[in-house]
């Protein structure tokens, strides 16, 4: 280990041995004040350290898994007809598109636990209330998560999401294009009546096909969360082009 | 500390550089890919859905 240990360095902290010239000797308490103060610039770095991998590299992380995810459902679409199989929920059941967040396509998969958000998808709530997926055809609630910031930042800008917006969910077969009309800036996190068949605090008391989207806020904290409701407008066939509906192409 | 870590790293300067820019490419390492992971459910800023938690 010492092979070129300088002694000068050596002697410093054993007690007892000349004092090296030029170089005061430490005392014990400027030792401990020094370790002390090491460790608080390292406790500051490790701290700076986490904002960014926070804030950028679970981006990098969870953009990358969603891209690879999104190939896999596009290329298992891109797929002729094999039967009638069952609806595949493993690797996400289609596209969310909101243009005003600027953020392009957002895969959807199911389930909204840590697990599932961190791959930089949207989650489907399946708990506490389970979200009606467009593709029954039934009227009820399709209750969607994402996060804010971080693992995708997928509804970082919910924000700029004004009512009159359109937010398109793309499946295989069909565009479902749904219209904002309300949105709650701020509620608490134990609101789960938002996420009800027929969300009665967006006004609405008739079944309908409800979107509803779900992230936390302010930025970069979570004490409340972000809502934002939509309702079907119509329903547009998959052509074989795959040709946005008009809501996209602007 | 960090003076303690230098003094007993081996060779010259250049040497002793080298290898603690290692130690510190490993150390960031382990925390990203490691530390923050498990630390980061354990903080209060990425909670997006309403629960009854």
């Amino acid at each position: 280990m010492a092979a070129t240990a300088d002694d000068t360095e050596e002697q410093t902290d054993a007690p007892g041995s000349a004092p090296v010239p030029g170089r005061r000797p430490m005392g014990r308490i400027a030792t401990a004040v020094s370790v002390f103060g090491e460790l608080l610039i390292t406790a500051g770095l490790v701290l700076g350290l986490f904002v960014v991998y926070s804030l950028w590299w679970t981006n990098v992380i969870a953009d990358r898994k969603a891209d690879r995810e999104g190939d896999k459902v596009r290329d298992t679409w891109a797929q002729p007809d094999t039967g009638p199989g069952a609806l595949d929920t493993k690797n996400g059941i289609g596209f969310l598109h909101v243009p005003s967040m600027k953020n392009g396509e957002v895969l959807v998969e199911k389930g909204t636990s840590t697990d599932v958000l961190n791959n930089g998808v949207a989650g489907y709530y399946t708990d506490p209330v389970k979200a009606t997926l467009p593709t029954t055809g039934k009227t009820g609630n399709f209750a969607v998560a994402a996060h804010r910031d971080g693992h995708g930042a997928k509804f970082h800008n919910i924000d700029k999401v004004k009512v009159g917006d359109p937010v398109v969910f793309e499946t295989r077969d069909d565009w479902y294009v749904y219209k904002v009309y309300d949105i709650l800036p701020e509620t608490s996190k134990y609101n789960v009546k938002v996420l009800s068949q027929i969300p009665k605090e967006s006004g609405r008391n008739k079944p309908g096909h409800y979107v509803t989207l779900t992230t936390c806020t302010p930025v970069y904290t979570s004490r409340y969360r972000y809502v934002v409701w939509g309702e079907l407008v119509r329903v547009q066939k998959v052509d074989s082009r795959r040709t946005l509906p008009k809501e996209l192409r602007d | 500390m960090y003076g303690w870590i230098w003094r007993h790293l081996p060779g010259n300067a250049w040497v002793r550089a080298l290898i603690s820019l290692v130690l510190v490419l490993a150390v960031v390492y382990i925390l990203f890919q490691y530390v923050f992971p498990w630390a980061e459910p354990l903080l209060p800023f990425n909670d997006v859905t309403v629960d009854n938690q």
